[in-house]
C-alpha cells in the first residue's frame, strides 16, 4: 500500500469545507450578491464569533487596508446586531 | 419566473464530466460551453435561489451545511474527471448571457488557471500540539529554562520561592516560542515539495473541536508525482515527533480553492 492511500479520503472536518467553499473558491462575480457575511454566520453557529474577532484584531494588525477592516467590521457588526 | 444558472466550476473545453444530481436535488448537472472553457452548471428555480430567498436559507446553518457540503462533493466529482477551477458556494446567474459575458472577460485568466493546475493537486497540512506534553518537555530539555533553574538553586529560600513563580512563566514563553519555530521549520520542510503554499490562520478550539490547539495551518499545491514523497515525508515526521506532543494532519486531495487567483477588482464579494 502507497502512502497516498493512507491519507487520501480521510475524515475532513466540516469546517475545513466550510471554509473551502464558502471563503475561499474562485470569486468571479455572480449577478446575485449574497452575503454570507456569510462565513461569520457559520462561524457563528460553530460558537466562534470569538474567532472572528480574533481574525479582525489580527488581520488590522497584518495592516490590512481600511477598506477590508471596513467590511469586516461591516460583517461583524451584522452578525453581532 | 425564469430559472437561475448556479456555477460549480470552470474545466476545459470538450470534456464529458460525470453526470450528477444539481444542488435542489431534482434537476441533473450539465456543462454549457463559453467559448474555450465550459462552466458546469445546474439550473435552479428563483423560488429557492433567488436573491432574497437564498439570502434567508443561507442564513439557515442546516440548510447552509448541506448545500455547502453538496457544493464540495459535486466539486470532487468534477476534480476525480479533470482539472476544475473550483467557485465559491453560491455563484449564480441570472442567465446565459450574463453569466458568458463574465467568463469572457476572464476568459485568458482562466485558461491560464487551468494549465497551472493540471497534475497538481492541494493538500491541507495542520499540526496540532498538546500543550501540556511540550510544557513538560521544555521543564526538562529547554536551556533557557534549564540555566534559570540553575540560578534559582544558588537563591535563598525566599527568593527561590519567588523566581519559581516566575519560573512557569518562562515555560509558557518558551513554549509559543517552540511552536513557532517548530511549525515553521516543517512548513520550510513541505514546500520543498510544493509549487505554491499558503499559511492560514490557526482556529481556535470552538472551531475545531477538538482538545488539542492548532499550531499550524497551511495548503499546498503539489506536483502529482511529488505527492507521495511530500506525504511520507510527512508520515516520518508525525512518527518523529508524536511522542513529543506534536500531532501533524494532512488532507487531500482538494480541488484547488486556494491556488486559482483572479484580480480582485473584478469583484471578491
Amino acid at each position: 500500500m502507497n502512502t497516498r492511500t493512507e491519507f487520501e479520503n480521510k475524515d475532513v472536518a466540516l469546517i475545513d469545507i466550510l471554509d473551502a467553499v464558502l471563503d475561499k473558491g474562485v470569486a468571479i462575480k455572480g449577478d446575485l450578491i449574497i452575503s454570507i457575511a456569510g462565513i461569520d454566520l457559520v462561524y457563528l453557529d460553530l460558537r466562534v464569533l470569538v474567532s472572528s474577532v480574533e481574525s479582525l484584531m489580527h488581520s488590522s494588525r497584518d495592516g490590512l487596508t481600511s477598506e477590508q477592516f471596513d467590511e469586516e467590521k461591516e460583517e461583524l457588526n451584522r452578525v453581532i446586531s | 419566473m425564469s430559472d437561475l444558472i448556479y456555477v460549480y466550476g470552470i474545466i476545459n473545453e470538450n470534456q464529458t464530466p460525470p453526470v450528477f444530481k444539481g444542488i435542489d436535488g431534482e434537476r441533473d448537472a450539465h456543462t454549457i460551453s463559453l467559448g474555450k472553457v465550459d462552466a458546469v452548471v445546474c439550473d435552479v428555480s428563483q423560488q429557492e435561489f433567488g436573491e432574497e430567498a437564498l439570502q434567508q436559507k443561507v442564513e439557515q446553518a442546516d440548510w447552509l451545511h448541506e448545500k455547502a457540503f453538496h457544493h464540495h462533493e459535486a466539486l470532487m466529482k468534477l476534480y476525480e474527471y479533470c482539472t476544475v477551477i473550483p467557485m465559491k458556494f453560491g455563484t449564480i446567474y441570472k442567465s446565459f448571457e450574463n453569466l458568458e459575458r463574465t467568463i469572457a472577460k476572464h476568459c485568458d485568466q482562466l485558461i491560464e488557471s487551468l494549465e497551472v493546475l493540471v497534475d497538481k493537486e492541494e493538500w491541507n497540512f495542520k499540526i496540532y500540539c498538546n500543550n501540556e506534553k511540550l510544557r513538560e518537555g521544555i521543564a526538562i530539555h529547554n536551556p533557557t529554562v534549564e540555566s534559570k533553574k540553575e540560578e534559582i538553586a544558588g537563591l535563598s529560600p525566599g527568593r527561590q520561592y519567588l523566581e519559581k513563580r516566575k519560573l512557569s512563566q518562562l515555560v509558557n514563553q518558551e513554549l509559543e516560542k517552540e511552536k513557532e519555530s517548530f511549525s515553521t521549520l516543517v512548513h520550510d520542510s513541505l514546500q520543498a515539495f510544493s509549487v505554491s503554499s499558503e499559511v492560514k490562520k490557526n482556529w481556535n478550539k470552538d472551531v475545531t473541536g477538538r482538545n488539542e490547539e492548532m499550531s499550524w495551518n497551511s495548503v499546498y499545491l503539489i506536483q502529482k508525482n511529488q505527492v507521495e514523497s511530500y506525504l511520507d515525508h510527512i508520515k516520518e515526521l508525525q512518527k518523529k515527533w508524536e511522542d513529543s506532543g506534536w500531532m501533524l494532519e494532512a488532507t487531500g486531495p482538494w480541488p484547488a480553492y486556494h491556488f486559482v487567483a483572479l484580480p480582485k477588482s473584478e469583484g471578491t464579494r
